[in-house]
């Protein structure tokens, strides 16, 4: 029988929608490129006249930015986050105020007297709210009693647990009224402390210690500060506009005492959002005056040769360590083999490349003042120099003191940022590498991650702390047995020593000292790793000038701001 | 008349029966013979069957071909993008710098005579400058382009607090490049002058012997005197942002993708089938039962499951997911198939040749196997094509969130998400896991859509 071969196979329809594919293919690249080419087309039309230019107008002193994330409510006893301090600085003025150069200046208070038992303050006469009336010493024992008022349940009502019995109205043991703040007449306020505090000065500047009038706060029937019409503002600019999520616009107060030296007329904010790269965009077409950049958009700011600044916002970060007994973390040899092999100026130089950023050394950061000059150059932090060798034998003593021959894994609780998560992983590939103990790294969301801080389920946390009030005692007390942010429970009476003598001094020198002490006992007793502090890189249009970035208060400060026609 | 009628008596012989009547031009062949012969056939999914080999061949043996410790860290090139190989300079090993001061002796708004203290290299850019009275500061930027033409002087790198501060020393993010450096004097309201003096620095790539030690390129760091030169280790397809070779992670990520990719959908379309041919075929309220089952795990949401199994099996922070992670997508994944299964079984059961196999007495496993699963092939296979990419794309999104494998393990998917980060910057670390997870997907939708085809029985035959 005669066999054929099956013909070959020679699939005609694969040749065909092969044909198909590629005409397909080039068909809907052309049509994309057409496309991008019309938008690119349509965008210059619009975007050229219209748009461009709008981020300044120097003949109406007019300047628009954008705002990172919109305030839940304006109400200066509740604000917590930095977008309400941003906009409440520039609405809102305490009895003291920073000046460009960060010095206290007089705000609503003409003069003021601290004492160790207490303070008064003489208000100026001129302060005036929007609506004309006076600023009076009420305003202020007013804002105060309604943040200790354990009915509000403010946030920060810890730091207004100086004045004299605010911590007992707080827990609810005594009656706001008892609170040790008095308006002796419209223009004198009496303050009592609990104990001596040598700075109630910057205290009184920050947000929370703004005034609040009584009789408007009431007028609005628990819509306090919730929109642009229901709040009355004693500061530089006033809010005019405030489409929730959209637009924010604040335009200069004419009645503040001290208008003549504020010289924008209008800041708006007609873009709330947080995505850097969408920002800088805006900033690139024109539209806003000011972007900050991420590491992303640092080599187009080169090539785009854009005039960049950069500034410290202030707060550290560290790797925590758990000091729970049951934690092999609480152990001294195994923290100081890690801190031996921790190089955060690799950590910053290399892995992270941000110029903002400064490798950290120790808890308290480089723009603290001392006693006169910078507190880090008074008190310079002990050197701790990596040495793989001396590591090796802490942990073998470790070893031996616990008692294991292997270190079992250890856990690294951190954030979901990026930055979090690069950190983490540079850090467990550093320990495997130099001393061979496996870390298990545990992501979480940051109020996961609070959560687990607090009940203490962690060997290390990546964690960070930004000042409150512009002296050292806002990182100071950290790890005090007795602050709920101490996550590792470190127990140290030597230093609980020195944070007792650094809240009730009043002696600069003899405070600085313990702090100096503080810093020492941290490096020498391994508490904690420094990794950095944080800095930011932004730009500004050239034609803006004057504007004032800070570590702590309002950042950015508009108000002694100004536009030149010509940079 | 009589007519004489003659016989032979070959006329009496039984006529025998043609057993032949018709001889097939071409060989029987059988259902897989045919199957593979189309498969074979089509150049395309013949090339996608060798490109799912070759990927599998890939997660196999690759880290034994590329053996690099793809956790390894190189913390003197991060971020690279792939490029020939490269030395670098053994030099001795940092030391701390410290600052310089100078009594300011000079008035001006700007330093003069910036230069080296030292020659440049990726270690530390040390420079030193003339300070100048009255300064409060001075500010150092440093650009990868010319700041000449229109004083764009690039990254705010540093400042230094005080006139006689005479010296800055740059460690940050340094690579084998030409870097313009300028430095600007601030005055006392932190104002920045409008001159600056400007330098131009060509680094060069260094590493100490100790670090080379360290980071296992020599085995004995004594052997290294500064001034020689040392090969990196090269990284064919560059590094990812914290230094780790690239294809060394890509071989790696392929094992985990790979096996979750296929071994999941495998599962669960096989569960899928069994109990979808169950429920067509039996019928009745066995199929009302099982298909209720199939609706209710249909309304289980994934991620609940998958932590529940997480910690049912007993798995901490950092530890690998990817086993609850299988029996999560196997015990919640195959629904969807079941019912794809059922209808069309329920089809074919209509059809007149499985009536006419039943009364020619086929058995219940014939049936189902002769006739109803290669009925249903193409739906299976559509499924299947279906399901291997989204199961790379859901281990991708549960490593992203922390509940797929754990660092320093690599995954495509937990890869490109690191990856689309930086994909202004270096695209290279997003385009080579995108490209695979791409290149893979489209394999198995091709082979699948190849394997559709090949394997139904409709297309029998046919050319």
């Amino acid at each position: 029988m005669m066999v054929e071969q099956p013909p070959t196979y020679r699939d005609p329809m694969s040749r065909l929608a092969m044909r198909q594919l590629l005409w397909l293919g080039a068909l809907s690249l052309v049509g994309f490129v057409a496309l991008m080419g019309a938008l690119a087309w349509a965008s210059s039309i619009t975007g050229g006249s219209a748009i461009a230019g709008r981020a300044i107008d120097v003949e109406t002193g007019t300047i628009t930015r954008a705002l990172a994330q919109e305030p839940p409510q304006l109400d200066s006893t509740r604000a917590t986050d930095q977008a309400s301090i941003f906009i409440l600085g520039h609405v809102m003025e305490g009895l003291l105020r920073y000046d460009a150069s960060n010095r206290l200046v007089p705000g609503v208070a003409e003069r003021w007297d601290i004492r160790p038992d207490g303070a008064t303050f003489w208000l100026r006469d001129d302060a005036r709210w929007s609506d004309g009336r006076p600023v009076t010493a009420h305003d202020f024992v007013f804002a105060w009693r309604t943040i200790v008022d354990p009915a509000n349940a403010a946030e920060y009502a810890f730091i207004l647990y100086y004045v004299k019995n605010g911590e007992a109205i707080n827990r609810g043991e005594l009656s706001p009224e008892a609170l040790g703040a008095t308006a002796v007449d419209d223009r004198t306020l009496e303050v009592e402390f609990e104990r001596p505090v040598g700075f109630f000065d910057k205290l009184v500047a920050f947000a929370v210690y703004f005034p609040v009038r009584e009789d408007f706060y009431r007028s609005r029937d628990g819509r306090y500060a919730a929109d642009a019409e229901d709040l009355v503002y004693n500061g530089p600019f006033m809010m005019t506009r405030w489409v929730h999520g959209a637009h924010v616009r604040l335009e200069k107060n004419p009645l503040y005492w001290n208008r003549d030296a504020v010289r924008l007329n209008v800041i708006d904010m007609p873009y709330v959002t947080a995505d850097t790269g969408a920002v800088v965009n805006l900033f690139k077409d024109g539209s806003i005056a000011t972007a900050t950049l991420g590491a992303e958009q640092l080599d187009d700011a080169m090539k785009l040769r854009w005039n960049l600044g950069r500034y410290s916002d202030g707060s550290v970060f560290y790797i925590d360590f758990n000091f729970r007994p049951e934690r092999l973390t609480s152990n001294f040899h195994l923290r100081r083999a890690l801190q031996l092999v921790n190089d955060s100026g690799e950590l910053v130089n290399k892995v992270i490349g941000l110029p903002g950023y400064l490798p950290a050394v120790s808890l308290f950061p480089i723009w603290l003042n001392g006693v006169e000059g910078p507190f880090r150059q008074e008190y310079p932090p002990p050197v701790v120099i990596p040495d793989l060798e001396l590591a090796r034998t802490h942990l073998e003593l470790a070893k031996q003191e616990l008692g294991v021959a292997e270190i079992p894994p250890l856990v690294l609780l951190t954030g979901d940022a990026p930055i979090a998560n690069k950190q983490a992983e540079y850090f467990q590939n550093l320990f495997d590498r130099a001393l061979g103990l496996e870390i298990r790294i545990d992501k979480q969301i940051f109020k996961q991650r609070l959560d687990k801080m607090t009940s203490g389920d962690f060997d290390m946390v990546a964690a960070g702390w930004g000042p409150d009030f512009a002296d050292p005692l806002t990182f100071g007390d950290l790890y005090a047995s007795w602050n709920g942010n101490n996550r590792g429970k470190y127990n140290n009476p030597a230093l609980d020593e020195q944070v007792r003598i650094a809240q009730n001094s009043l002696d600069p020198r003899t405070r600085m000292d313990a702090f100096g002490e503080i810093q020492r006992i941290l490096i020498d007793d391994a508490v904690q790793l420094p990794n950095y502090e944080r800095g930011l890189v932004y730009v500004e249009d050239p034609r803006l000038k004057g504007v004032v970035h800070r570590s702590v208060g309002t950042d950015p400060d508009y108000t002694t701001a100004y536009l030149v026609e010509n940079p | 008349m009589s007519v004489a009628v003659r016989f032979s008596p070959a006329d009496f012989e039984p006529v025998t029966a043609r057993r032949q009547l018709q001889v097939s031009s071409r060989p029987s062949l059988s259902y897989w013979q045919d199957s593979w012969r189309r498969l074979k056939g089509s150049r395309r999914t013949f090339a996608s069957l060798c490109a799912v080999m070759a990927l599998g061949a890939m997660a196999v043996a690759g880290p034994w071909v590329w053996s690099v410790d793809p956790a390894a860290q190189d913390i003197d090139q991060i971020s690279q993008a792939p490029a020939w190989p490269s030395s670098a300079l053994i030099v001795p090993p940092y030391t701390p710098w410290a600052a310089v001061t100078a009594t300011p002796t000079q008035a001006g708004d700007v330093v003069t005579n910036l230069r080296l203290a030292e020659p440049a290299s990726t270690q530390a850019v040390r420079l030193v400058w003339e300070p100048v009275v009255g300064a409060a500061g001075y500010v150092v930027y440093r650009s990868v382009y010319d700041t000449a033409p229109d004083r764009a002087l690039g990254l705010p790198i540093g400042e230094v607090l005080g006139a006689d501060q005479a010296s800055f020393e740059d460690r940050l993010d340094l690579e084998p490049r030409r870097y313009w450096y300028s430095v600007v004097v601030t005055d006392e309201n932190r104002a920045e002058q409008s001159a600056y003096a400007a330098l131009t620095v060509d680094t060069v790539r260094t590493v100490s012997a100790g670090d080379a030690e360290l980071r296992g390129w020599v085995e004995d760091a004594t052997v290294l005197a500064p001034g020689d030169q040392i090969d990196l280790p090269y990284h064919p397809l560059g590094t990812d942002y914290l230094g780790r070779d690239m294809l060394a992670r890509l071989l790696y990520g392929a094992r985990v993708s790979l096996f979750i990719g296929v071994v999941a959908p495998l599962l669960f379309v096989l569960v899928g089938v069994v109990w979808g041919s169950a429920a067509g075929f039996l019928g009745g309220r066995v199929d009302q039962l099982l298909m209720r089952v199939a609706d209710f795990v249909i309304a289980l949401p994934f991620l609940l499951f998958m932590i529940l199994f997480k910690i049912a099996f007993g798995i901490g922070p950092g530890e690998s997911g990817v086993f609850p992670m299988l029996v999560a997508l196997v015990l919640l994944g195959w629904p969807s198939t079941a019912r794809l299964v059922r209808g069309q079984i329920l089809q074919v059961r209509q059809e007149g040749y499985v009536a006419a196999s039943q009364l020619l007495g086929a058995r219940t496993g014939y049936l189902v196997f002769r006739h109803m699963i290669p009925q249903t092939m193409g739906v299976i296979l559509v499924t299947l094509t279906f399901a291997v990419p989204s199961a790379i794309f859901t281990e991708a999104f549960l490593s992203f969130i922390g509940m797929g494998v754990a660092p320093p393990t690599p995954s495509w998917g937990s890869m490109a998400n690191e990856g689309i980060r930086t994909m202004l910057s270096h695209p290279h670390e997003l385009l080579f896991p995108a490209l695979i997870i791409s290149a893979t997907v489209l394999a198995f939708n091709l082979l699948g859509d190849g394997l559709r085809d090949a394997l139904d029985v409709r297309m029998r035959g046919r050319e």
